[in-house]
């Protein structure tokens, strides 16, 4: 295999289930050897007295040990680019639980595959180069926004880089470019619709036909309600920023699974506490391995997403494999308005404040369709010093230190000492009452 | 000077029954109480004749409790019995965070309590206008 890229992925996307097995086996090869270039797994493969080109079969995968998100902090900065720094072309990062991120590399050839994956999402539904696009994703390190905005480039779509926020200009933008297909998380899809029938607009008025959502967790109802209002097709798309971004798996015009790349990510699906391969049909850990990153080669990596895979041939007629809907996550991640945020995060802000307790808890809703956090906070006892004044400044402080460190503005209430139940063992520190 | 007795609560309902049945089950008498809402939480601001008393029995029942140092300046209980004051606090160009009123006796005596950044000052510019300040309510 050569890391050329394939516009349409014609070759890839109806090759039989041998012909796929034997690229893959392939790809992992060359994408061992690959990796070896960087300092992390060439000291990985000395270590465990690993070679490359003792690869075999795919199952040989499995005597290499897992990647986590952990191992890319610790590569952090660049332990794990494998290709001459002149090479790189574009990096990405996501936010990390301690404030520190992890950084994604890729070649010009990289970022030109992650455009061929997304394209072919797209067109999987029926996109073509005569469809406007309106992204309203947010764009820079996060991935979400280029990811598609390159996708449909490569479609040759008309894009129109819109970006997130401004409800009432993405509207006129729609609307006087007559959008056919849009990219959004679908809290915002919602909160547009809802504000265009607030003012007596009609959402479906707008001739939208097409919706890849996608970036946080949403029910089918709300997909359902989404269509109905806009009169369009919603399609699911998963991704995340250590296998590229967006392009990962994306559902079919069938909307019965996601179907997931397998020319350019090797899955597995582990039991999360035994990491034992799940059994048919089970509910377990995504795993992947990237076959087509050439900067940074990622050998089973757990996404700590569970889902179960579904097999067999779409009525589509494609035969990758198909991931269900995510059932959650295997660690306590909360993914707020599209973005990551882990409970720690918030515990770090906490325990930098003497003023307040250790208690507190993470109360989510939804507030018209949009996410809505607030931190309930006990202080600390003896903290109340009799101003009213201190305490309109803490809280003010507080919010400034929460919205630094986990990038939207969440609301806090000040509890008295002793306010929330104590729980014996773990602590209930997340209410989700997001639907 | 004077102790006045506060108390942090979530804005929820009981709160001020809670506060009230405490304090009147010690037999504990209230002069004036005020509520400041700041929202999502509010403080009560209790005069009391006995704030030390009143502090360690809310303390005890887990509450949220601090002193919090006033100026208590006795007026005379009639139509424009703050003049004076009012008008004492203005020649002294001092400025009142936070104040209220309370009728000690109708018709002859009542309180005026303020929160200020120069208690020293508002008690002095009082004195000069020929008021009181209470360091004692017993």
């Amino acid at each position: 295999m050569n890391w050329q890229v394939d516009v349409t992925g014609s070759r890839f996307e109806w090759m039989s289930e041998d012909e796929l097995r034997s690229h893959q086996l392939e790809a992992l090869k060359q994408t061992l050897a690959q990796a070896a270039k960087s300092p992390w797994y060439s000291d990985l493969f000395k270590r465990i007295d690993f070679r490359p080109e003792d690869v075999k079969s795919l199952e040989d995968i499995t005597k290499l040990p897992f990647t986590t998100k952990e191992d890319l902090r610790l590569s952090y900065p660049d332990k794990m680019l494998a290709v001459p720094r002149e090479e790189v072309l574009r990096m990405h990062t996501s936010s990390g639980t301690t404030g520190k991120p992890t950084a994604i590399f890729h070649t010009r050839e990289d970022v030109d595959c992650w455009a061929e994956l997304m394209a072919r999402c797209l067109a999987m539904v029926g996109a073509t180069s005569r469809d406007i696009f309106q992204n309203m994703s947010g764009y820079g390190l996060f991935t979400g926004g280029l990811g598609l905005h390159y996708g449909a480039e490569r479609l040759g779509m008309w894009v129109i880089p819109a970006g997130p926020g401004n409800t009432t200009r993405q509207i006129t933008l729609i609307r006087d470019f007559h959008v056919t297909v849009i990219h959004a998380t679908p809290s915002y899809a919602m909160h547009v619709a809802e504000r265009m029938l607030q003012e007596g607009d009609d959402p479906r008025t707008l001739g939208i036909r097409i919706a890849a959502l996608g970036a946080e967790p949403y029910t089918e109802e709300l997909r359902q309600k989404l269509e109905s209002l806009y009169g369009f097709k919603a399609y699911n798309s998963y991704g995340l920023s250590e296998m590229n971004g967006p392009g990962v798996a994306f559902e079919c015009q069938f909307q019965n699974g996601l179907h997931f790349w397998e020319d350019a990510f090797f899955v597995e699906l582990v039991n999360p506490e035994t990491l034992e391969p799940t059994k048919p049909g089970e509910v377990g850990e995504l795993v992947m391995t990237t076959l087509r990153r050439k900067a940074m080669p990622l050998i089973r990596y757990r996404t700590r997403d569970l889902t179960r895979l579904i097999k067999g041939e779409c009525p589509c007629g494609r035969k990758h494999v198909r991931l269900a809907r995510m059932v959650g996550r295997s660690d306590d991640m909360l993914i707020i308005r599209g973005v990551n945020v882990f409970p720690s995060q918030i515990e770090e802000v906490i325990m930098r404040n003497a003023w307040l307790g250790g208690n507190y808890v993470l109360y989510l809703t939804k507030k018209e369709s949009l996410d809505q956090l607030t931190v309930r906070v006990e202080m600390a006892k003896g903290a109340f010093d009799g101003s009213i004044q201190t305490l309109r400044e803490r809280r003010a402080e507080l919010q400034r230190q929460l919205r630094e460190q986990i990038g939207f503005t969440a609301e806090v209430d000040l509890l008295e000492p002793g306010s929330l139940p104590v729980s014996e063992g773990k602590a209930k520190r997340v209410i989700d009452e997001r639907e | 000077m004077y102790n006045e007795v506060r108390v942090f609560v979530e804005n929820k309902p009981g709160k001020l029954s809670r506060v009230v049945e405490l304090l009147g089950n010690a037999h504990i008498d209230l002069l004036a109480l005020d509520v400041a809402d700041e929202g999502q939480y509010g403080v009560f601001k209790i005069l009391t004749a006995e704030p030390d008393r009143a502090r360690q029995v809310l303390a005890d029942a887990g509450m949220t409790v601090a002193f919090n140092r006033v100026a208590v300046i006795e007026i005379e209980d009639k139509p424009g019995g703050l003049i004076g004051l009012a008008n004492a606090l203005e020649r002294g160009g001092l400025n009142v965070t936070e104040a209220y009123g309370c009728i000690l006796e109708r018709g002859k005596r009542a309180l005026f309590v303020i929160k200020g950044e120069n208690l020293e000052a508002i008690e002095s510019a009082a004195s000069e206008a020929g008021l009181k300040s209470l360091e004692s309510l017993k």
